[in-house]
């Protein structure tokens, strides 16, 4: 889902048609508070990835201040900001930039470079939800599951584990069962790709 | 001010000066006091030395003629006793004796009994007649046989004479035998014997020894008792003193004018000293304090930091203080004396100075002051301000020109920084204005040119999806993209016609401009640049050349942007070549037209900058905006000109643009 944040309708409802024109769902807001709004609201996470495109000038909150916004929020690995600047705007976009704003573009801008780049964010806002669920996931170990999956993971047969944890190789295997239902995979190949 | 203690030892100095003319001067007065005293004493010895050797002198005679008188009386008593002498001859003999001696009262023959024998008188003295005391003469002659006088007791009446008599005593074989008695009148003795001219000055007196007088001679004068000399006549028996009393008087002090005069003049002398000495005192007073003005103006001079100078009337340098010769680097030496042309003209601006030395000549002076520029010894320039005017003496005739000249270098920085910081600060903030309109604008544009590109891009994506195509749904979708687009375009057409409508506004304003007044007025701006850099300016509009329409807002502004490129571009060159040359004429080719040009002899354009000279936001200056030359052209443009440039032959670039003349555009 692309989210705009533009003042001008104009150029809302000409990213709504051009995100449209590349297959890409998009909603606009005519300003930083509607958006915030919608977040408030309860927002799930789209499962093509979400993307901000958020105009760096606009007369209620300026985009680097909502930007400031999500980052306190931990957002803007699942919804990566792409900013739009004016001109003059460049150095505020540079150092959001460096804050982890995912791109900014100049206006005028080449719309298939930016739809582009739209594209790679929710690619990446994708992943960094996948990382998110993985995370949590892995926080649902106990310390002995987590123990035995960093042994596991070394590659160690369950006897061994056993072993070197003193333990009996039945317990290893009820820990195994349990971290790998946990962790949603079923063999111990599965759970490396997962963790790589 | 105050003068060092090198003054003390003048002072002592001074005081040797007058010690001793006023030593000399109360020696002189000593002198002149002391003489007149020396002089009474000396006369008054003199007078009593004289006196004294008279008296002697006139003892000496009285002696004398009573020596003879005692020979004459020997000789007689000789003859008497010899006895061939008659009664008669004996008679005659006595009386030519007393004929020729009138000091003589009378002469007796008296035998040694006492007896009258002969006498000159008829009546003979009777022997009892004769006084005690000539008997008793007698008596003792006749055994001494020695003469001798006997003095007569004076007389109580003073009308009969005091007499003395001589006796001589007569022998005969050593056997007295009588005496010659010869009477003399005392009075007589000095009647006949004392010189006249010792009379005459002189009281002579006869005294015994109990100071009766015997006789007194007093013709010219009771004698004063000043100078007086006594002196015993030294006669046998007899004991007469002849006393002499000068009639004059004691010698007076200030005996005659002559020492009124000396004295007189020694007063003088002395008053005119102190005159002197005030005068001279005065006059040293005076002396001081001149000396101590002109120290004090030297030092004000030498330390002034404004130059000053004066010309005599025939434009000779008389005078240049040391400040004036640290500014131009000449010693005053080498300038006093010269005259024009001097040696700190500048040569490129020879003619200003010749012509303001003339008007000054012509007694035209300019009492706001000038500026102009002066050469340094090492040929550099500086800014000065002068001011004159004219030097009267005090007969209030003029002398010449006095000009106090301030090195203004300083000033003009200052100016000059306060000038660009000011054109800087413009410049900025016309940066800023046109930042902001460049901004609005190409956020006026930007917006309606991104939705436009979103829009053909969007359409122009559906038309390539080869599986979205086919839809009537999606042909509907690229229409509206299209006509959406299409209404954004046209929100950039209105955004640029308005601008355009906004600058059109600004249409210039047409009137006919008199070229020499505008060159003037602009040569007036950009004088003060020029002058920070040496650069003189000179404005040259041809007689004759016609007023042009202009807006003369716009016309300035294109000369100010031009003359200003010449000057910086001439800022670094030699300094003769800074000249900037505006010039304004009917144009020859075209008739009805009016060139202009603007001639500098600076670096010139370099080959790079030509192709983008006229561009926008070109400039080869660092602050510069790259507006100047655009607008020039624009504004030449409008008013239906071109500018162009060339090279000029003698370095630099002449900028060029032609006006239509106002009359030629009434027609």
């Amino acid at each position: 889902m692309l989210h705009i944040v533009d003042d001008e309708e104009v150029i809302r409802d000409s990213l709504t048609w051009l995100a449209q024109s590349r297959r890409i769902q998009a909603s606009s807001y005519a300003g930083v508070q509607p958006f915030l709004d919608m977040l408030d609201a309860g927002y799930t996470f789209s499962p093509e990835g979400d993307c901000l495109l958020l105009d760096m000038r606009m007369p209620d909150m300026s985009g680097a201040l909502l930007f400031d916004t999500l980052a306190a929020r931990g957002l803007t690995q699942r919804m990566p900001v792409i900013f739009l600047t004016g001109h003059g705007d460049v150095p505020m976009a540079v150092d959001s930039l460096k804050r982890g704003a995912f791109d900014f573009f100049e206006k005028p801008f080449n719309d298939n470079k930016l739809m582009d780049r739209v594209q790679e964010a929710l690619q990446a806002s994708l992943q960094a939800g996948e990382q998110a669920q993985v995370q949590a996931r892995l926080d649902s170990l106990s310390a002995r599951e987590r123990e035995v999956m960093d042994l596991i993971l070394e590659g160690r047969m369950n006897k061994v584990i056993a072993d070197m944890m003193g333990i009996t190789m039945r317990t290893v295997e009820v820990h195994r069962a349990h971290l790998f239902a946990k962790m949603g995979v079923r063999t111990a190949v599965e759970l490396a790709r997962l963790l790589k | 001010m105050s003068f060092p203690l090198s003054y003390k030892p003048l002072l002592s100095r001074r005081t040797w000066q007058w010690l001793v003319p006023v030593l000399c001067a109360l020696l002189f007065l000593a002198t002149a006091i002391w003489l007149p005293y020396q002089a009474q004493q000396m006369e008054s010895i003199e007078r009593q030395e004289q006196l004294i050797a008279d008296t002697l002198w006139v003892e000496q005679t009285i002696r004398f003629q009573l020596g003879r008188n005692e020979d004459d009386i020997q000789s007689l008593a000789h003859e008497i006793a010899a006895g061939h002498l008659t009664n008669e001859n004996l008679q005659s003999r006595m009386r030519f004796l007393l004929r020729t001696h009138p000091e003589l009262t009378r002469i007796t023959w008296i035998d040694a009994a006492g007896q009258t024998l002969a006498s000159d008188q008829e009546a003979p003295l009777a022997s009892q007649a004769l006084p005690e005391s000539l008997r008793l003469k007698l008596a003792r002659i006749r055994s001494t046989l020695a003469p001798e006088y006997i003095q007569h007791d004076p007389p109580k009446d003073s009308r009969h004479p005091a007499l003395m008599d001589y006796l001589f005593p007569i022998q005969q074989g050593g056997r007295y035998i009588g005496s010659v008695i010869a009477t003399y009148s005392l009075g007589g003795i000095l009647e006949h014997m004392v010189p006249w001219w010792f009379a005459q000055k002189n009281e002579v007196r006869l005294v015994d020894r109990h100071e009766r007088i015997l006789g007194q001679r007093a013709a010219g004068g009771i004698g004063r008792g000043v100078y007086t000399y006594a002196h015993d006549l030294h006669l046998p028996y007899a004991d007469i003193t002849l006393r002499t009393d000068s009639v004059k008087g004691p010698p007076r002090l200030l005996p005659n004018l002559l020492i009124v005069v000396v004295v007189a003049l020694s007063l003088g002398l002395f008053w005119s000293l102190a005159a002197l000495w005030r005068d001279v005192n005065r006059r040293m007073a005076v002396e001081r304090a001149l000396r101590e003005q002109v120290a004090f103006r030297t030092a004000m001079e030498d330390s002034l930091v404004t130059g000053l100078r004066v010309y005599d009337l025939n434009g000779r340098i008389t005078y240049v203080n040391p400040a004036f010769c640290r500014m131009v680097g000449v010693p005053a030496e080498e300038l006093i004396g010269r005259s024009p042309p001097m040696p700190y003209w500048a040569p490129e601006i020879l003619q200003d100075y010749q012509e303001r030395f003339a008007q000054r000549i012509a007694g035209r002076i300019d009492s706001q002051g000038f500026e102009t520029i002066f050469l340094r010894r090492d040929r550099t320039r500086f800014p000065v301000l002068i001011y004159e005017s004219a030097l009267v003496d005090e007969n209030g005739r003029q002398t010449g020109w006095m000009s106090s000249i301030l090195d203004i270098s300083d000033r003009k920085r200052f100016e000059e920084l306060n000038r660009s910081q000011q054109e800087k600060l413009q410049a900025s903030a016309r940066m800023v204005i046109m930042g902001e309109l460049a901004s609005t604008l190409a956020h006026e544009l930007n917006q309606p040119l991104a939705a436009i590109i979103s829009y053909t891009t969007g359409a122009l994506n559906l038309l390539a999806d080869p599986d979205a195509c086919a839809g009537e749904a999606d042909m509907t979708l690229i229409r509206n993209a299209l006509e959406k687009a299409n209404a954004q375009a046209q929100r950039a057409g209105h955004v640029i016609r308005s601008v355009h409508t906004f600058t059109k506004r600004r249409e210039p304003h047409r009137e006919p401009v008199n070229l020499s007044a505008l060159i003037a007025d602009i040569v007036q701006l950009a004088e003060l640049q020029a002058k920070q850099y040496f650069i003189t300016i000179r404005a040259d509009v041809a007689p004759g050349t016609p007023a042009v329409l202009a807006d003369p807002m716009m016309l300035g502004q294109v000369l100010l942007n031009l003359t200003r490129n010449a000057i910086e571009s001439m800022r670094d060159m030699a300094p003769e070549r800074r000249i900037l040359d505006i010039g304004a004429a009917s144009d020859p080719l075209a008739p009805g037209h009016v060139n202009i040009s603007v001639t500098d002899r600076g670096c010139g354009i370099p080959q790079d900058a030509r192709e983008r000279l006229f561009s926008p936001f070109f400039s080869t200056k660092t602050d510069g905006m790259g507006m100047g030359l655009k607008i020039c052209r624009t504004v030449v443009e409008s008013h239906g000109g071109t500018l162009t440039y060339t090279d000029n032959p003698g370095g630099g670039t002449v900028f060029r643009f032609s006006l239509h003349a106002a009359s030629s555009a009434k027609t």
